[in-house]
C-alpha cells in the first residue's frame, strides 16, 4: 500500500498521541491508581502501534506494542505502577519522539532498535507479572507478536478483496486473466530492473492487475527469485505472452496458466499453502489462519495499477519528489534546446562566411520558441502537486465538528486531484479549514430549524476544486442560512465602521466585505470552532499572499459560497505589454477581458468620474498616466482602453499603445524600494530593458 | 555604532572605494561593493521613494537604484560619461545600486588615518558619514552603509 501520502497525518497524530501519553504518565506518577488515565494510556499506545504498523515502521510498532502490553497488565490489575515503570515509559516516549523526528526528516523511522528499552520493558513486565503468576500470558503475547511479523512476510500470496475484485471485473468484461510466476536467475544483479522489463514486455498484451509481492516491494527488490503477476489481457494465446516475458535476459523461467473464475479459489490456495478457506466469509476469498490476518491483509492491499509513485509526498520542507518520467521529459527538452542552440550557431557561422544554410533563421527561432514553451510547462508540472494532501483531512474534521456542534452534516468534495504549485498547496490548508469550519458553525442551521424550513435535516457542505484558465478555483459552501446582510450591517454600525446613513447606501457585496475586516465576528457566542474574530480576514490575507483572492456569494436562507481563486503558477505568466507614455508595463493576461478603442466623446461622467458605456455595462475609466504619476498631457482624440476584470468588477485602463502578448518571468523589486501595491513586480524584456508589472486588481 | 568602532579597531586597515559627488570625495567600504557598472537605462518606478531612481537589469536580476545625491539633499544627478552605478551587496542577499558621479580609485586606510565624526543633526548629509579619512592631501568622507540604506528616517 502506498502510505506516503498519509505521512503528514501520521506525524501530526503521532505528536498528538505522544503529548497525551506524556500528560497521562505524568498524572499516573501522581495517582498510580487512576483507572481512567491507564485506560487512556492503553488506547494511545494502541493507536500508536496501529498507526506505526500501517505505515510500516516496524521498530516503532515493536516498541509501542510492548508499551501496550505493559499498560494492558496494569489495566487488568496484574501489575502495580512503580516508579521504575514510569521511568521506562518516559524513556519509551523519548525513543518514539526520536523515531518521529527521523520520520519527519527522512520519511523513515531510522535504525535505532532501542533494544535496551524494550528489554527493560519486558523485564518489568516479567517482574511485575511474576508475582501474579501471569508469566505465561506475557510469553504468549510475545510469541503472538513474533508470528505477527512473520505473517506479514509470508502473506504475500494471498489476494486481497480489492485484487479479487479486479480479477473478477476483468473476467466479467470477457478478458482473460493469467497468473504468471517469473523466476529470475540467481546471480542477477538488478532484479528490480529485470522485473520491470518483464512488466513492460507483458504489458504489450494487456495490463497487470495484481503484483505479488506488491509493485513497490518489487521495485525495492524485496523478493527472492520469484514473483507473480496477474495479467488482464484479451490475448488468448498464452504462449505468446510467455515468450515475451522469457525473452527478457536473466529470466530463468516463466510459468503460468489461465485463471478460470471458479478456479480462483483453488489457484490462490495453491500459491499459499498456509491458507485455509475462511468459512462463508466471502465466496472467493482465502484467508490465512493466523488471528492477525486482517491487519496483515491491510498491509498487503494496494491499488492494482501500482502507479502510486507519482503521488508520493515528501515530509521534509521545501523538497519535492518528482516522477522520473517528468524528469526524463525535462532532460529531453533540454537536449532539444541544445540542438536548437547549435543550429542557430551553425546558421550564424554560415551567414558569417556568406554561405546559404539549409534551415532558415526564422524556422529555428520558431523551433526554439516551441521548446522553451514546453520546457516551461514541464518545469511547472514538476512543481505541481494535487491538493489532495491538504483536503484529505477535511472529511474527518467535519465528522468531528458534526459531533461537537451537534449538527448533522455531510461534506462532499470534488476535484481533489486538481494540481497547484507546491508552495501554494502548502499554504492552503489553514484558509480552507477555516472556511469549512465557518460553514459548519455559522452556515448550517440546527436540525430543527432546517426541518422547519423544509430542508434536508442533514446539512451539506461542499468543497469543489477545478481549474479555470490560468486559475484554480476552490469553492467552499453550504446549503445553510446564508449571510444575513442586515445583521452584518447592524454589527458594522454598532462597531462604528460605518454610519447609519452610509450603511443604507451599501450594496450587498460591500456589506459582505465587512466580514473580511480584522476582528469582525458574527458569532453570537464564542465557541471553540469559531467566533473569535480571527477569521475571514486571515483567510483573505493568506489567500492574497498567494496571489489569489476570495469572493463571497450568499443567498439568505439558501446558503453561502466562498470562492477562492488562486493562480496556477507564481513565477511565469502570460502578459499584455502596453506602453504608457514612453514606459512599458505588463498587465497579466488573465485579468484582461477585452481591449476597446473609444473616442473621447464616448466618455460619460458619473459622480464626476469618467465612465464608458459598452455593451450594456458601465465601466469606470482609469487614466493610467495619472495613476502612474506622469505629468498631465493633452488628450488624444482616440483612446485605447484595456478592460480588466476581477470577479464581477471591471475597469477600463486608458493606455497609450499596445505592444503585444508575451510570456514574462516575474521578478521581485527587492526589499528596499517601496512601491504602491499597483506595481507587483518587474520583468526583463528581450532587449534587456526592465518593465514593471501592473497589478490591476487593486485599481478596482 | 560602538560595535562598528570595535570592528574597525580589530581590522586595522580597510579598503575603500573613493567616489566623487561634485568636488567632494566619499569612501565606501569595499566589502559591501559587489560590482561597479556603467550607467544604463533605468526604469522609473512610480510612487517609489523620491530618492530611488528606479530599477535596472543587472544580468537578469532586477536591482533598484538609489540616488545618494537626492538622499543626502544634494542637487539631482547629472548623467555624464563618468557616471557609474555601484552595486552594493548587503545582508540577506539583497542587492542595491547607488548612483555616483565618478569612481576615482581604491585606497587603503588604517585606523590612525580616520577621524571619527559625530553627527550634526542639522545636516542630513552627516548622518550617513561615520568618519573622515585622510589620503595624502585629500579628505574622504566615509559612508556608513547601513545608515545610507536605512529607510524613512530622513526621507
Amino acid at each position: 500500500m502506498d502510505v506516503s501520502q498519509y505521512l503528514e497525518i501520521f506525524i501530526d497524530e503521532t505528536s498528538e498521541h505522544l503529548q497525551n501519553l506524556n500528560d497521562g504518565i505524568m498524572t499516573l506518577e501522581k495517582e498510580p491508581e487512576d483507572k481512567d488515565v491507564i485506560n487512556e494510556l492503553f488506547r494511545a499506545a494502541h493507536s500508536l502501534k496501529g498507526m506505526a504498523g500501517t505505515m510500516g515502521f516496524k521498530r516503532m510498532q515493536h516498541l509501542t506494542h510492548d508499551m501496550e502490553n505493559l499498560f494492558q497488565e496494569v489495566r487488568s490489575d496484574r501489575m502495580k505502577v512503580t516508579s521504575a515503570l514510569i521511568d521506562v515509559m518516559f524513556d519509551c516516549l523519548d525513543a518514539i519522539s526520536e523515531y518521529l523526528e527521523n520520520v519527519k526528516s527522512t520519511s523513515d523511522e531510522g535504525t535505532n532498535e532501542n533494544e535496551a528499552i524494550i528489554q527493560e520493558l519486558n523485564a518489568i513486565l516479567k517482574e511485575g507479572t511474576a508475582a501474579n503468576q501471569a508469566e505465561e500470558n506475557s510469553g504468549e503475547e510475545e510469541e503472538q507478536q513474533e508470528s505477527d511479523i512473520e505473517v506479514k512476510n509470508q502473506h504475500e500470496f494471498a489476494l486481497s478483496e480489492e485484487e479479487e475484485e479486479n480479477i473478477k471485473t476483468a473476467q466479467d468484461a470477457g478478458h482473460k486473466v493469467y497468473e504468471m510466476t517469473i523466476t529470475i536467475q540467481k546471480d542477477c544483479l538488478l532484479k528490480a530492473a529485470r522485473a520491470f522489463l518483464v512488466f513492460r514486455a507483458v504489458e504489450d498484451y494487456g495490463h497487470i492487475i495484481v503484483y505479488k509481492p506488491s509493485a513497490k516491494e518489487i521495485e525495492e527488490e524485496k523478493f527472492e527469485q520469484e514473483f507473480s503477476i496477474f495479467l488482464d489481457t484479451e490475448e488468448s494465446d498464452f504462449e505468446k505472452i510467455k515468450t515475451a516475458a522469457s525473452s527478457v535476459s536473466e529470466v530463468e523461467s516463466v510459468t503460468g496458466a489461465l485463471i478460470q473464475e471458479e478456479e480462483l479459489r483453488g489457484e490462490t490456495e495453491e500459491s499459499d499453502k498456509l491458507d485455509v478457506v475462511e468459512p462463508e466469509e466471502s465466496k472467493t476469498e482465502t484467508m490465512p489462519v493466523q488471528s492477525n490476518a486482517p491487519v496483515a491483509m491491510k498491509q498487503d492491499r494496494k491499488p492494482a495499477s501500482g502507479k502510486g509513485k507519482a503521488n508520493m509526498k515528501p515530509v521534509t520542507n521545501r523538497t519535492i519528489r518528482v516522477d522520473i518520467e517528468k524528469l526524463d521529459a525535462l532532460m529531453n527538452q533540454v537536449s532539444e534546446l541544445i540542438i536548437a542552440k547549435n543550429s542557430l550557431v551553425a546558421i550564424g557561422a554560415a551567414a558569417g562566411e556568406g554561405e546559404e544554410s539549409g534551415q532558415s533563421f526564422e524556422e529555428q527561432i520558431e523551433y526554439l520558441e516551441r521548446i522553451t514553451t514546453s520546457l516551461h510547462e514541464s518545469v511547472m508540472k514538476v512543481r505541481m502537486v494535487p491538493i489532495e494532501s491538504v483536503v484529505n483531512k477535511f472529511p474527518r474534521m467535519i465528522r468531528d465538528l458534526s459531533k461537537t456542534l451537534n449538527k448533522k452534516m455531510e461534506l462532499e468534495m470534488t476535484g481533489e486531484d486538481t494540481e497547484l504549485d507546491r508552495t501554494v498547496v502548502d499554504q492552503l490548508g489553514d484558509p480552507l479549514q477555516h472556511l469549512l469550519r465557518n460553514s459548519a458553525d455559522h452556515g448550517l442551521e440546527s436540525a430543527e430549524l432546517r426541518k422547519e424550513r423544509g430542508k434536508n435535516e442533514v446539512g451539506s457542505i461542499y468543497l469543489n476544486a477545478f481549474q479555470e484558465g490560468n486559475n484554480v478555483i476552490i469553492e467552499v459552501g453550504d446549503d445553510g442560512n446564508g449571510i444575513d446582510t442586515e445583521n452584518v450591517k447592524r454589527k458594522a454600525i454598532e462597531r462604528g465602521l460605518v454610519t447609519q446613513e452610509a450603511a443604507e447606501q451599501l450594496s450587498q457585496k460591500e456589506i459582505i466585505d465587512f466580514l473580511f475586516m480584522p476582528s469582525f465576528s458574527m458569532a453570537k457566542q464564542i465557541s471553540d470552532i469559531s467566533g473569535r474574530g480571527v477569521g475571514l480576514d486571515v483567510v483573505k490575507s493568506n489567500i492574497e499572499a498567494l496571489g489569489g483572492d476570495v469572493e463571497v456569494r450568499s443567498v439568505l436562507g439558501e446558503g453561502s459560497k466562498f470562492i477562492v481563486r488562486l493562480p496556477l503558477t507564481l513565477a511565469i505568466i502570460q502578459a499584455l505589454m502596453v506602453e504608457i507614455r514612453d514606459e512599458k508595463y505588463a498587465i497579466a493576461l488573465a485579468s484582461i477581458q477585452t481591449i476597446e478603442y473609444i473616442s473621447t466623446n464616448d466618455i460619460k461622467y458619473v459622480e464626476s468620474k469618467e465612465v464608458i458605456h459598452i455593451r450594456g455595462e458601465v465601466i469606470p475609466l482609469i487614466r493610467m498616466d495619472q495613476a502612474l504619476d506622469f505629468e498631465p498631457a493633452e488628450d488624444d482624440k482616440n483612446l485605447t482602453v484595456v478592460i480588466v476584470q476581477k470577479g464581477d468588477k471591471t475597469a477600463g485602463l486608458v493606455i497609450d499603445n499596445l505592444i503585444g502578448q508575451q510570456e514574462i518571468v516575474i521578478k521581485s523589486l527587492g526589499a528596499y524600494i517601496s512601491t504602491t501595491k499597483l506595481i507587483s513586480g518587474a520583468t526583463i524584456l528581450g532587449d534587456g530593458e526592465v518593465a514593471l508589472i501592473l497589478d490591476v486588481n487593486i485599481l478596482m | 555604532m560602538a560595535a562598528r568602532k570595535l570592528e574597525t579597531m580589530e581590522d586595522n586597515r580597510k579598503q575603500y572605494i573613493v567616489i566623487k559627488f561634485g568636488n567632494e570625495q566619499y569612501g565606501i567600504d569595499i566589502r559591501y561593493v559587489d560590482n561597479i557598472v556603467r550607467l544604463q537605462k533605468i526604469t522609473r518606478v512610480p510612487k517609489a521613494q523620491p530618492y530611488f531612481k528606479g530599477v535596472i537589469n543587472l544580468r537578469g536580476e532586477v536591482v533598484p537604484v538609489m540616488s545618494l545625491r537626492l538622499k543626502m539633499g544634494l542637487e539631482n544627478d547629472t548623467f555624464t560619461n563618468s557616471s557609474r552605478i555601484i552595486i552594493l551587496k548587503l545582508e540577506q542577499q539583497e542587492v542595491l545600486g547607488i548612483m555616483v558621479d565618478e569612481v576615482k580609485e581604491v585606497v587603503t586606510l588604517g585606523t590612525d588615518e580616520i577621524d571619527r565624526v559625530t553627527h550634526n543633526p542639522k545636516d542630513v548629509k552627516s548622518t550617513f558619514i561615520n568618519g573622515v579619512g585622510k589620503n595624502g592631501e585629500d579628505l574622504i568622507s566615509l559612508f556608513d552603509i547601513n545608515s545610507v540604506i536605512e529607510e524613512k528616517e530622513n526621507s
